[in-house]
Formats: structure tokens, C-alpha cells, sequence
């Protein structure tokens, strides 16, 4: 096992490079420079050599395309000189926030999408599966920013039921308890935004592995047994109906990441979405780089997670 | 003692404290305070609260000295003081230079500091922060001032403790306006004296200042907290608490926000907003001429001298007869702001000057014009294609100007670049038709303006002279008027260099835009044009 | 008598009829909405650029779903933004479902080095971020539909290319017995024969699915400003109702309803597709 998991882990290797190879050509090769963005506006021929120089920008592509190498394999990200800060420190500072959103969202929409599997895949194929299907669907299909904005305007602006933006209240600036409520209280509608939108892909897996499933011939065997129908459905039918659903969360996660900045952006969440927006428009290529080389790394583990569930979930699966 | 070279003479001394003693004692409260800030009720200031601000993007530093960039001068001003303060018209009040005096040639600026003045950690400041200030910090890095003073300035005296003196070459008269806070804050020397690289260190983050408020927290993309200075050196000044800053950077999510109370002030709101916002009872609406990345600004549309097409001045004038000025202000600003008539913000009365040419809307002229200029129209109705750079921003002007052009037959191609690519296309390939860009004038002709239409301002330098235009009278003209004393002088100067640009019609000025900002009804004693708004700020309840 | 026991307690596994609820509802709208993209020029003519009445103007029967802040008609805006979405999404999956079916029909057929390599060129695509990626190319080179449409077309082949590649696998495999007792040798053609309607649903229905994937891309990259400000596309339309969506709910809610019912539609048609195959695996 440990074997296997090592084996991964050094095939994502080569994989981490070239992500890094190729957010830095991005960045380069694209019109502007992050002059601007470090000396502001106003200055004259003089002044913006000056800075060029100051920042490295003036030396040739290859030179700065081999140090940038050189410190990526030494495990430096690079120093975003607009936050003054290095762009690790800074992109994981942020991805805590990103992460109460999406967690949450998770949990949710895994558990209410496994219970509408279940309703559909009571009477596949009936009207009733494919309303279910629909209303899945529905979720997916609406854009998540137009439905975050609904959200918006209908709880918050109409009733007033939840603040508008931002994860705590600045001005009671509350502890403990208290500001554990408060942020619970923000997250709302930010959530469920977010939760109709995983709901789909991962109800219309669960429909269908258990489907497949519950016709298979170990099912008729435990019933032939005898075993209780519910037992039946909870020991053996849920449990193998899984596979599928994990590896389907396995493979959104740059979709829920996604998700997540648009999100974060209608509600003022003070995320990785904000974060990655403002980099690209300073052309801070230390963070555009650094969030692309974290989202390869989720995506990589994420990968590497499900496979590790599958073997839990399936006696039958070994890795050698 | 006062001088020409000042617009409007400050208060001396003797006049000015005791108004100030006045306003604060409550005492027959004025309708303005001393900084000239709003007191409808004719209150007494109530001490104490926590003002939050909401601002749109992530300061990422918080040094405004090394800077121009607006979202750091939002938050950071709060936490300085430049030597004088301007108001919403741009005129000079003393703020750590308690009064001063201009030469009569202009040429030696004499202001007299404060006696008192403590920095946020303790330790006294003194003229050698103003020298160090201009001469290690703010003409190496601040873009405007080293752009505006560098080849000026010939040396700073430092009498004494409380006196700094600005020596020029040559009479430099807009020097005044480019003093306050936004402009030149003065940075502690004993700070930034031992850092070795000004702009990357830790210190920009954990600011030293000498202004109202002083620093508690930054968390990025999120937050700024600041406390009020108890040793502020104006008496009875500020009056909050605690000074937030909240980063909301969509515009709709953080006018939602002023409505809920969740945040106190906003600086711009959406144009179609306004009348909305302005009509409910809870929020106050401001429009001043500036705000904390500059002021006075004309929308401006740059044709590409350099491209045959538009260096024939009847297809720019073709341009100029089919674009209609007042659906642009109608429709994109909805009515909030004014047509311009020329490069010079209207508001900066001594420099403004309406005696020049109109091109009133008349697309009849444009089509005769165009056919004149030898672009006919084709088969399909269409003369030609033209590009459009702008910002993102500024998407609205282009589709005004694309339906208006569409009339007489000229296919504008929008193009939407930000600010880098924008940049680098505009300066530094030069690769457009015609652009439009928000040209500000700063607070001063010479500042703002000059730098736009001058010959050696054509390159890789952004916002500076796009249209490639070339003219020696010009360039003249504006050179003696940045150097003249006299006020009437200048303002002849301006007028003539006014005519000429708009006879020749390089650009084509759109129209004058006005910021925004909004406030939460019970603030009082804000000063929205201002870097540091918050300073004499209250809030009744 | 499993099944009867089941049935009993509720359960009751019907069989897969031809044609699904999905495959023709889905199947249905998909071809309305792209009636509408081609006919809606002549439905709603005239220049959606243009201003067609007063700014502000709320539905009526006059201008069925309203007009804008510049007083253009958004019915006229809607049909023309059909078209657009209609064209990113078919020239995204088309070009995709070529280079994912050429990729992965080449490596499970040469197999060995150079189906390694191919595969390994397909894991980086796939793990690359699309979203983001899309965001990067359009804010940095420029908010083009032209940029938007070659980076999406550009990573959406991989998963195409997986299953190309496993169809062949599983052919090559036949073949090669059949052939090593008849001929002495598989030729591409035959694989191609036989590959070809084994993948084919499966890569049809992804392909479909990324339509929908790319008209939602296109969206979300007009809502943060990155949109082509020369096409009327759902995704402008968005960004433009933003500022207005206090006072004009029409700009917001029609194109909206527009883009879930697109959508939607093709996404219910990739179900019905997927569907067909026996077991109905998601």
C-alpha cells in the first residue's frame, strides 16, 4: 500500500512541473507587464526603467525562465512583491476561507444527492426518476453566480434574513463562540449556492450505481438469504453504490473550486477567488503560479484519496 | 506674506485656530467645520465609535509614498499627513505646516511645521522627515511627484526643527497642489532611514505615521483596522474610535452593504444607482471632484495620430459631429457629470476657459465630412473599421459610441484589454485606432494635463501622451505657464493652449467625470475627496 | 423471486424503455433551442447593438422581455445570444471530440511508448484547471470569444480521449484473435469498423455535455468582465444586467432562464444518450 501511494506521488512529480512550466509562460508571454501594477501610473521613460531593472523584468526571457526553474525545484514559490509576502504564505492564508465554503457545501450536497439517489432509484426510469433527475440537473445547469445573486436579493436585500457579505461582522468583531456563530451566520447563502450546484453530478451517480447495483446477483443472493431488505440496502447495496460517488467528487474538484471564486466574488468572501483575480490583473505571476500549482496538488491528492476510499469501501480491490 | 502664486490665500494663523476652537467646543456649532466638511444638523461632534469603510480592492501595502496606485492611498492616507491639505477645490489648508510663504519669483516654498507633532511610536517629527521624505523616498518612487519635481526641485533647507524650504531652478507655481497627503506623505525617518529597500519592506505593512489614526491589523483581501491616535496633533481630533476598512470588491455587493449598515461609507457607485441611493433617507450621496487616485478627470477619446487615416483632422472632426456628448452623459453617467468642452476640468476655474471650438452633434456633418476625407461609403453602408481599447470599466462608453458611429457608417470594434495588456498595447505596441482613457487633471493643469499633449511624452509610459501628438507651441505654452507666477498669467496661458488643442482636435474630450461616494446618514464630518476621509468624521446617533 | 420481493417492499426496476424520458425531453428542447439560435435572426431582426426604444422599458408586448440601459430590445439580444453560445458550444465539442477520439484512438492502437506518452499529455490536460485556465488566457490575452473558444476546445478533450483510447483497447483485443486466425494482421480500418459505434455514445454524450460546460464558462468569464464586449452572448448580457438589477429584474432573469433552459436541455439529451447503453452507468 505505502508502495503504491509512494509510486503516485512521484508520477505527480513531473505533472507539478509542468504546471509550473507552463503558468510561467503563460504569464510572460502575455501582453503588459506587472510594472504598473508595483510602480503605479503617472511616472515618466526614467522612472519605469528604473523599476524594471529594480524588479528583474528587464533581463532576458531565458534568464528569468532558468532562475524561476531554479527556485521552483528548491520548493520557492516566489515573492508577490504587491503583498509583500511570499505567494505560498499568501495562498494558503486564503485557503482556509475558500474551504469553510466548500466543505461545508460537500457534506451537503453529498448527503442530500445520495438521498434523492436513493428516492430515484426506487422506480428507475419512471416520471418520478426523471423529475428527480431534472431538478438535479437544474442545479447544475444554472449558472452559480446568477444563483448566488438570487440568493442575494431574495434572503438578504428582501428579508433580511442574512448579512450581505464577508465572512464576520467587522464591527462586533465577535470571539469564541460568538464569532463561530457569526461567521455560520454568513455562510448561508454562500453554501447553498454552492450546493445546488455540486448536488447534480453527484445525485445522478448515486441514481445510477445503485441501480446497477441493486440489480446485481450478490443483492439477489442476500435476499434469497433472507436478509432484511433494509440491511440489504444499508450493508451491501450503499456501500458498493459509493464507489462511483466518491470518485465523481474526486474528479470536480477544480469545478467546486471554480464555483467557489465566482461565489466568493458576489458575497465579498475573502477567499482564494479574489486573491487569483487581483494576481492576474497585476500580472503577480508568483501567485497565479503558486494557486495552479495548488489546485494541481488537490486535484492530485484528491485522485489519490479516492483510490485509497476505494480500496476501504471494496475488500476486493488490493494495491500492490 | 500670502501670495499670488496661492490660489486662495490660506487662513493665518491667527484666524484660523480660533475657528477651529470654536467648531469643537460646539459653541456656536457652524454649519462647516474648520477642514470645511459637512454639518447639516449644526451638531457638537460626539466622540467615540467605529467607522467602517468599504473599499474595492486589496490595499497589498501600506506605504503611500512609494505609490500612486489608488487602492493603497485609500487606506494607507488615513495613517499620514502631507504638509498641506486640499479641499474639494484644491485649494491649500494647512496640515503639518501650520503656514508658509511663496517667494514672489516662486521659486522658494517656506513652510513653518508644527511644534508638538509626535509620530504613532513616540518620537518627535521634525523638518529632517520632510527632507528625508522628498529626497530618499518620494522623488525616487512616488511616480507623480519625482515625474512633476525631480528635473525641478534644486535643493530642500532645513533651517531648523520646524522649518523646510523648497529651493527650485525655475519658478514652479503648481507646487502647493502637490503637497497633501496623496501627493507627498511624509514618511518617519528613523523608520525608513535604515531599510534597505524601501519598497519591500516589512515595515510597509506595519505602518509608522503621524496621522489621525494609527495601525492594529491587516489581514489581506479582507481588512484594514486602525485605532484612533490620542496624540494627534490636531486638538480634539479624530473623534472615532476605530477606523475599518472593509475590501468588497464587487460594486453592487458593497452598495448592498452601505444600505444594510453593514458598512458606513463607500467611495463610487454605480452610475444607474445613484438617483436610487440618493433618494433614500438613510445614506448620504456625494459627488466631489476627486477622490483617492486623483481628481478632475475628463473621459477621453485618443485617436492614433500616427495612422494615416486619423492624422487627417476631418475624420477626427467627422468623429467628433457624430458622437453625441449628451447621450454619453445621459446614459453612461446618467446625467452625473458634464460635457466636456476641452482638456481642462471646468472646475479648475483659473485654468478653464470655454472659448474655443464646438463640435456640435450633427451626423449630416460627419457623413459630409467622411465623404470629404475620401471614405465613402461601401456596398454593405459600412466606410471603415476602427478598434476601440478600453478597460472593462469603460465598456459603456465604447457601446454608445459604437451605436453613434454605426449611424454614419463607421464599424467600431470593441476591444476590452486591462490595465497591462492595455498598457502595453496602447504605449508600448501603440497597435489602436482610438482608446479612451480617464485623464485626470490632478489638482493642477501642469500636474495632470501638460503631460498628455507634450511631445516628450510620447513612448512606453503609461497614460501619457497616447495620441502621438506633436506640436512646439504647445509644448511651449505649457512649459511657461508651470512656470509663472501670477495667476491671471497662467490662466491666459491655458486659454490659448486650450484653443489651439481643440482646433486641432488630437483627442476627442467625452465628457467630465465626478466621483462618488456614499455615506450612512448619521456619519457626519466626512470629506470624501479626500485620502483620509475619516479624519474629523463622527458619528451621531 | 428477488424481484417480486423487492416489488413488494417498493422497489421496482422497470426496463430501460428505447426511449427515455431524458433522451426525448432532453432531445426535444436541445432542438428548439437551436431552431431558435439559427431562425432568431429572422424572428427578432435588426442589430441587437442597436437601441430600439426607451432605456428601462419592462416587458411588454412591445418588447416582450424588455429593453436595456441604451433602450436595446432584449428579446432580439437573447435569440442573437443563442447564436453565439450555439456556436462556442458546437465548435468546442467538435473540435474536442476529434482530438480526443484521433488521441486516444492513436494510443490504444500503437500502444506502448507512444501510447504512454500520449496518455501522460492527456493526464496533464485533465488535471489541469479549466476554469482557471480559461480566466488566465482571456484576462491576459485579451476578452475575445476567439481566445475563449481555443482554450476550452483546447482542454476538454480528455476524458474523450480516455474512453477513444479504452474502446480501442477492448476492440484490438478481438481483433488480434480473430485476426491472428484468419489474416495475420488488424488493420486500422477494421479497429475503426468496430471501434467507432462502440465509443461513439459515450464520447457523443461527453461531447454534449461539453457544450453545456461551455456555455457556462462563457457566462461566468462575462460576469467577472472578461467577456467579448463585440458579441451579444447570455454571458454579456449577465454582466451588463449586474448593475441594473435593482431596478430592471427582466435583464437579469430572462437571459438567465436562457442559459439554465440550454443548458439544461443538452444536458438531459447527454443523459438520454448515456442512457441507452445497458446499466445506465453515470
Amino acid at each position: 500500500m505505502l508502495a503504491f501511494v509512494a509510486r503516485r506521488l512521484a508520477q505527480a512529480v513531473p505533472l507539478l512541473l509542468a504546471v509550473a512550466v507552463l503558468t510561467f509562460l503563460l504569464i510572460e508571454l502575455a501582453p503588459g507587464d506587472p510594472i504598473v501594477a508595483l510602480a503605479g501610473e503617472d511616472g515618466d521613460a526614467a522612472y519605469y526603467a528604473m523599476m524594471r531593472e529594480r524588479f528583474g523584468l528587464d533581463r532576458p526571457l531565458g534568464e528569468r525562465f532558468a532562475a524561476y526553474m531554479g527556485r521552483v525545484l528548491r520548493g520557492d514559490l516566489g515573492f508577490s512583491y504587491r503583498l509583500q509576502q511570499p505567494a505560498v504564505t499568501a495562498v494558503l492564508g486564503r485557503l482556509p476561507a475558500t474551504l469553510l465554503l466548500i466543505g461545508p457545501a460537500l457534506l451537503l450536497s453529498t448527503a442530500i444527492g445520495l438521498a434523492l439517489g436513493v428516492l430515484a432509484a426506487r422506480r428507475p426510469h419512471s416520471l418520478g426518476d426523471t423529475a428527480v433527475s431534472t431538478v438535479s440537473l437544474l442545479g447544475h445547469a444554472v449558472p452559480v453566480f446568477w444563483l448566488a445573486q438570487l440568493l442575494l436579493l431574495v434572503f438578504a436585500v428582501r428579508l433580511e434574513a442574512f448579512p450581505v457579505q464577508g465572512m464576520r461582522d467587522v464591527r462586533l468583531d465577535a470571539q469564541g463562540w460568538a464569532g463561530a456563530l457569526d461567521v455560520a451566520r454568513h455562510m448561508v447563502l454562500p453554501v447553498t449556492a454552492l450546493t445546488v450546484q455540486f448536488l447534480a453530478p453527484i445525485a445522478r451517480v448515486a441514481r445510477a450505481s445503485l441501480i446497477d447495483v441493486l440489480g446485481q446477483d450478490y443483492v439477489r443472493t442476500a435476499v434469497a438469504k433472507g436478509l432484511h431488505g433494509r440491511v440489504v440496502l444499508g450493508k451491501h447495496a450503499l456501500r458498493n453504490a459509493l464507489l462511483p460517488v466518491v470518485t465523481v467528487i474526486g474528479a470536480q474538484v477544480g469545478f467546486m473550486f471554480s464555483g467557489a471564486v465566482l461565489t466568493e466574488t458576489v458575497f465579498a468572501w475573502p477567499g482564494l477567488g479574489r486573491l487569483l483575480l487581483s494576481a492576474m490583473l497585476a500580472r503577480d505571476q508568483a501567485i497565479v503560479s503558486s494557486m495552479f500549482l495548488l489546485l494541481t496538488v488537490a486535484v492530485v491528492l484528491s485522485t489519490l484519496l479516492v483510490d485509497l476510499l476505494y480500496a476501504a469501501l471494496d475488500p476486493r480491490i488490493r494495491y500492490g | 506674506m500670502n501670495h499670488a502664486a496661492t490660489r486662495r490665500s490660506h487662513l493665518p494663523q491667527r484666524v484660523l485656530l480660533p475657528l477651529v476652537a470654536l467648531a469643537l467646543l460646539g459653541a456656536p456649532a457652524l454649519a462647516q467645520d474648520a477642514l470645511g466638511n459637512e454639518n447639516p444638523g449644526h451638531e457638537a461632534p460626539k466622540r467615540g465609535g467605529t467607522l467602517v469603510i468599504g473599499i474595492g480592492q486589496n490595499p497589498g501595502h501600506l506605504n503611500p509614498a512609494i505609490s500612486t496606485g489608488s487602492e493603497v492611498h485609500a487606506v494607507a492616507d488615513s495613517l499620514f499627513n502631507g504638509l498641506v491639505g486640499l479641499d474639494d477645490q484644491a485649494n491649500p489648508y494647512p496640515d503639518l505646516a501650520r503656514a508658509w510663504e511663496v517667494s514672489d519669483d516662486a521659486r522658494r516654498y517656506t513652510f513653518h511645521l508644527h511644534a508638538g507633532v509626535r509620530w504613532h511610536d513616540g518620537e518627535p517629527f521634525t523638518s529632517a522627515d520632510v527632507a528625508f521624505t522628498f529626497q530618499q523616498v518620494l522623488l525616487r518612487y512616488h511616480a507623480r511627484t519625482r515625474t512633476g519635481l525631480a528635473g525641478r526641485l534644486e535643493r530642500i533647507e532645513t533651517p531648523d526643527d520646524l522649518t523646510v524650504t523648497f529651493v527650485f531652478r525655475e519658478p514652479y507655481a503648481p507646487f502647493l497642489q502637490q503637497l497633501n497627503v496623496t501627493e507627498a506623505p511624509i514618511l518617519p525617518r528613523h523608520v525608513y532611514a535604515s531599510v534597505a529597500d524601501v519598497q519591500n519592506a516589512p515595515e510597509n505593512l506595519a505602518p509608522v505615521g503621524t496621522g489621525p489614526y494609527r495601525f492594529v491589523e491587516y489581514v489581506v483581501d479582507d481588512r484594514v483596522v486602525l485605532a484612533r491616535n490620542d496624540d494627534y496633533f490636531k486638538p480634539g481630533l479624530p473623534y472615532l474610535d476605530r477606523l475599518v476598512f472593509r475590501v468588497i470588491p464587487d460594486a453592487n455587493t458593497r452598495l448592498l452593504a452601505l444600505e444594510r449598515g453593514e458598512v458606513d461609507f463607500i467611495g463610487g457607485l454605480p452610475a444607474g444607482e445613484l438617483d436610487r441611493v440618493d433618494a433614500l433617507p438613510e445614506v448620504t450621496v456625494f459627488t466631489p471632484n476627486s477622490g483617492s487616485g486623483g481628481g478632475f478627470c475628463v473621459m477621453t477619446m485618443s485617436f492614433n495620430l500616427e495612422r494615416e487615416r486619423f492624422a487627417d483632422p476631418r475624420v477626427r472632426q467627422a468623429f467628433a459631429h457624430a458622437i453625441d456628448r449628451q447621450q454619453v452623459l445621459d446614459q453612461v453617467l446618467f446625467g452625473r457629470g458634464r460635457v466636456a468642452s476641452g482638456p481642462i476640468h471646468s472646475q479648475l476655474a483659473f485654468a478653464y476657459s470655454d472659448d474655443v471650438r464646438a463640435y456640435p452633434f450633427d451626423p449630416a456633418l460627419a457623413e459630409s465630412l467622411l465623404d470629404e476625407a475620401g471614405h465613402p461609403r461601401g456596398a454593405d453602408g459600412t466606410r471603415f473599421a476602427a478598434t476601440f481599447l478600453h478597460f472593462p470599466a469603460f465598456a459603456k462608453y465604447g457601446e454608445v459610441l459604437r451605436q453613434n458611429l454605426a449611424q454614419v457608417g463607421v464599424q467600431l470594434e470593441l476591444v476590452a484589454l486591462d490595465r497591462a495588456a492595455f498598457i502595453s498595447r496602447v504605449f508600448e505596441q501603440r497597435d489602436f485606432d482610438t482608446n479612451v482613457i480617464s485623464y485626470c487633471n490632478n489638482s493642477d493643469p501642469a500636474i495632470g494635463v501638460a503631460r498628455v499633449y507634450v511631445s516628450s511624452n510620447i513612448g512606453n509610459i503609461p497614460f501619457s501622451n497616447a495620441a502621438a501628438y506633436v506640436n512646439p507651441e504647445v509644448d511651449r505654452l505649457f512649459a511657461e505657464a508651470a512656470s509663472q507666477a501670477d495667476v491671471a498669467e497662467r490662466g491666459r496661458l491655458y486659454a490659448e493652449v486650450q484653443r489651439l488643442l481643440v482646433d486641432e482636435l488630437p483627442v476627442l474630450w467625452l465628457v467630465e467625470t465626478q466621483f462618488s461616494a456614499a455615506g450612512r446618514a448619521e456619519v457626519r464630518g466626512l470629506a470624501p475627496w479626500s485620502g483620509s476621509p475619516a479624519e474629523a468624521a463622527w458619528i451621531a446617533r | 423471486m428477488a424481484e417480486r420481493w423487492l416489488a413488494a417492499r417498493g422497489w421496482a426496476p422497470r426496463r430501460p424503455p428505447a426511449l427515455s424520458p431524458s433522451l426525448l425531453v432532453g432531445g426535444a428542447l436541445t432542438l428548439a433551442f437551436v431552431l431558435l439560435a439559427l431562425l432568431g435572426g429572422t424572428l427578432a431582426p435588426g442589430d441587437p447593438f442597436a437601441a430600439a426604444g426607451a432605456p428601462f422599458a419592462p416587458p411588454s408586448a412591445a418588447h416582450p422581455f424588455g429593453t436595456d440601459d441604451l433602450g436595446r430590445d432584449l428579446l432580439r439580444a437573447v435569440l442573437h445570444g443563442a447564436r453565439v453560445s450555439l456556436i462556442v458550444g458546437a465548435t468546442v465539442a467538435v473540435v474536442s471530440l476529434t482530438l480526443g477520439l484521433l488521441i486516444g484512438g492513436v494510443a490504444g492502437y500503437r500502444g506502448g511508448a507512444v501510447d504512454d506518452l500520449l496518455m501522460r499529455f492527456t493526464e496533464l490536460v485533465l488535471v489541469l484547471p479549466r476554469f482557471f485556465l480559461a480566466l488566465v488566457v482571456v484576462a491576459l490575452f485579451g476578452a475575445s470569444l476567439a481566445n475563449l473558444i481555443a482554450v476550452l476546445a483546447l482542454t476538454s478533450w480528455g476524458i474523450i480521449a480516455r474512453v477513444a483510447r479504452a474502446g480501442v483497447l477492448t476492440v484490438k483485443e478481438r481483433e488480434y484473435v480473430l485476426a491472428a486466425r484468419a489474416l495475420g494482421g488488424a488493420g486500422p480500418r477494421i479497429l475503426l469498423r468496430h471501434v467507432l459505434p462502440n465509443v461513439l455514445t459515450p464520447v457523443v454524450a461527453y461531447a454534449a455535455l461539453q457544450v453545456g460546460n461551455a456555455i457556462l464558462v462563457e457566462a461566468s468569464l462575462s460576469f467577472l468582465g472578461f467577456g467579448d464586449p463585440n458579441l451579444v452572448s447570455w454571458g454579456y448580457l449577465l454582466n451588463n444586467a449586474q448593475a441594473f438589477v435593482r431596478r430592471a429584474w427582466w435583464l437579469s432573469v430572462f437571459p438567465g432562464a436562457a442559459i439554465v433552459l440550454a443548458v439544461l436541455s443538452i444536458n438531459l439529451l447527454a443523459d438520454g444518450i448515456r442512457g441507452r447503453r445497458a446499466g445506465s452507468r453515470g
